[in-house]
């Protein structure tokens, strides 16, 4: 390995294991250990839930498909951003008001009962995973690629530091890893827009002139279609892509880590700003790639385009570019996972474990260690599957994760906040149908059953590579149709009236507003 | 109070529909306008004469900042009405 690449990476593992030291002396509580206490600022939540959302995939992945597939790798972005006015409008301000921890504590203030806990902390846990695992296995590539590390030890190295993170500093090293990362990468791709541009002096008529010149694709390169050809596979990824953040728990998490509705409503409007500025930059970093390195140049090194960012680097700003990009790339990864299991530690220590197994009497230090064990054996498990999968398709996971979170966590929260009709059996039929209709629409896809490259070889049952636009409506419909069947059945349920005013207001009769 | 909570929260959802309903229609235009009306999104535009489609997509992200901070503003100024009947509850 190139010793600056090395330096670099030592320096950013000690920095953040320094940072990690001092956070564990902050963590002896729950409430530490699981939200930060909610004593992040509204600006720094946002660059918390940033670090969290922008993803190795974002960062090398939406650069490469600008650079190979032109105007339809920049929609991606589009969805990941507006998918925050959704989050944002319908579901941040009740989900701070309702939950302490986790989703299950959102909708148990509905319906209460352990039912509904368990199945809402499964739900959280399959989601956490889903994501985390083809995270995982994307470093090992990755890692391999930028730093000539070998796929085990790349996997090994970034599931270790992970699981230091969580076990150690729980939210609060989580909480500033992903603001370092966020620092790092906003200033790593401003850095590199200047540099692209100064190339060519400015010009913009120049730069897309070169743009035309560096594709085979010519002036097409710039019309829409070169990704998404079929219109109800493109309107359903955006679909999944628009509502499925507000069902990622690891997200909805954090709007916990504040302590007032508008310090959240500040952290998503700080994150939309981050979240935006960092895409519109990786589309003069794709045809930034295609101009100066060229459409040949970057599938010669690697057909994915995964490489585009930290080639265009090596390209403009020679090694210590690059080394300073593959660092960017680590400290992603890290990040996101970090955000990813403690997500899925709060699921199974605060739901599971406290109020499941423990009925809720238990110890504070009782609880911050058996959160910390389950955050060393998540990370164990993850890694060690990781490790297990190399060979998965990591796009259809990840693909995945956001039709589950659109079509069970989604629905639920929303009906569970804003439908009086809504009843505890209602929220179970949503989640499960949610879930299953996910599971089975995509292995009845595409991504698995393909000729070609599927894990079954035989033409695909359902034609959709992303089917949020069956799931979505699926999950609703189960969640309608399972409360409007259970009407007659008696269900422990929390008055409307008073559970609307607390969600919408914060205001409790019991005063505990 | 339940009622006055309740009329407050009843306008407040009101207008939060309305701003979620516009910006998610001005959000699946754009797919919808990729799918039907191609050769008008195909046009050179006044941008470096790139298509209409890059217009109104990089147009999702001034218009996406702008619906949160109306968002927003309205929040704050519904978080003043709430905090007044709040008040004349506790008088």
């Amino acid at each position: 390995m190139n010793p600056t690449y090395f330096l670099l990476l030592i320096y950013i593992i000690v920095c953040t294991l320094i940072i990690t030291y001092w956070a564990a002396k902050h963590s002896g509580t729950t409430k530490q250990y699981y939200i930060a206490s909610g004593t992040l600022t509204g600006y720094q939540n946002g660059m918390a839930i940033s670090g969290d959302f922008i993803s190795a995939a974002s960062f090398l992945g939406v650069v490469g498909m600008i650079a190979l597939r032109g105007y339809d790798g920049f929609l991606y972005s589009i969805g990941f951003l507006v998918s925050y006015n959704v989050v944002l409008f319908l579901v941040s301000e009740p989900v701070h008001r309702l939950g302490k921890f986790s989703l299950g504590d959102v909708v148990c203030s509905r319906f209460p009962g352990q039912k509904m806990r368990l199945i809402m902390a499964i739900c959280t846990f399959i989601i956490s995973l889903l994501y985390m695992i083809p995270q995982l296995v994307a470093s090992g590539f990755l890692l391999r690629l930028l730093l000539d590390l070998n796929y085990s030890v790349s996997v090994l190295l970034i599931g270790t530091i992970m699981t230091i993170y969580v076990v150690v500093g729980g939210m609060i090293a989580t909480s500033w890893v992903q603001i370092i990362k966020t620092v790092l990468l906003m200033s790593g791709t401003f850095l590199l827009t200047l540099i692209v541009l100064s190339n060519f002096n400015w010009d913009l008529t120049l730069f897309l002139n070169k743009v035309e010149e560096g594709t085979p694709l010519g002036e097409q390169f710039f019309l829409p279609g070169h990704l998404f050809n079929i219109p109800i596979e493109f309107l359903s990824l955006q679909l999944s892509l628009v509502l499925g953040t507000a069902g990622l728990p690891h997200i909805l998490m954090r709007l916990f880590t504040v302590r007032n509705t508008y310090e959240v409503r500040k952290s998503l409007i700080s994150a939309t700003w981050i979240i935006g500025l960092f895409y519109f930059m990786t589309l003069i970093l794709g045809f930034g790639t295609v101009a100066l390195l060229g459409y040949e140049a970057l599938i010669a090194k690697d057909p994915t385009g995964n490489l585009a960012a930290p080639l265009l680097a090596k390209v403009v700003g020679g090694d210590f570019l690059l080394a300073f990009v593959s660092a960017v790339a680590f400290t992603t990864i890290v990040a996101v996972v970090s955000g990813l299991a403690i997500s899925a530690t709060i699921a199974f220590s605060h739901d599971i474990f406290f109020h499941i197994l423990k009925k809720g009497k238990t110890t504070e230090r009782e609880q911050v260690r058996s959160a910390r064990i389950t955050a060393f054996i998540i990370g164990l498990l993850s890694t060690l599957f990781a490790l297990r999968l190399e060979s998965i398709n990591v796009t259809s996971l990840v693909s995945m994760t956001f039709t589950v979170a659109a079509s069970s966590v989604f629905p639920v929260l929303v009906l569970t906040i804003y439908w009086k009709r809504f009843t505890s059996v209602g929220a179970i039929t949503a989640i499960v149908s949610g879930i299953l209709a996910s599971f089975i629409f995509v292995v009845l896809g595409p991504y698995v059953m393909n000729p070609s490259d599927g894990l079954f070889k035989t033409e695909a049952i359902f034609s959709l590579y992303n089917p949020g636009i069956v799931t979505i409506p699926i999950g609703f419909l189960g969640g309608i149709l399972g409360s409007l069947l259970s009407k007659r059945i008696k269900q422990k349920e929390t008055d409307f009236n008073s559970f609307y005013i607390k969600a919408q207001s914060g205001y409790s009769s019991r005063g505990e507003s | 109070m339940e009622e006055k909570l309740l009329n407050y929260i009843y306008r407040k959802r009101k207008r939060l529909f309305i701003i979620l309903i516009f910006a998610l229609l001005f959000y699946f235009f754009l797919p919808l306008s990729l799918i039907f009306i191609p050769e008008i999104m195909n046009k050179p535009s006044f941008l470096f004469n790139l298509p209409w489609a890059w217009v109104y997509a990089i147009l999702q992200f001034p218009m996406t900042w702008l619906f949160c901070s109306i968002y927003h503003r309205k929040a704050k100024k519904d978080e003043q009405e709430l905090d007044a009947i709040k008040g004349e509850d506790v008088n």
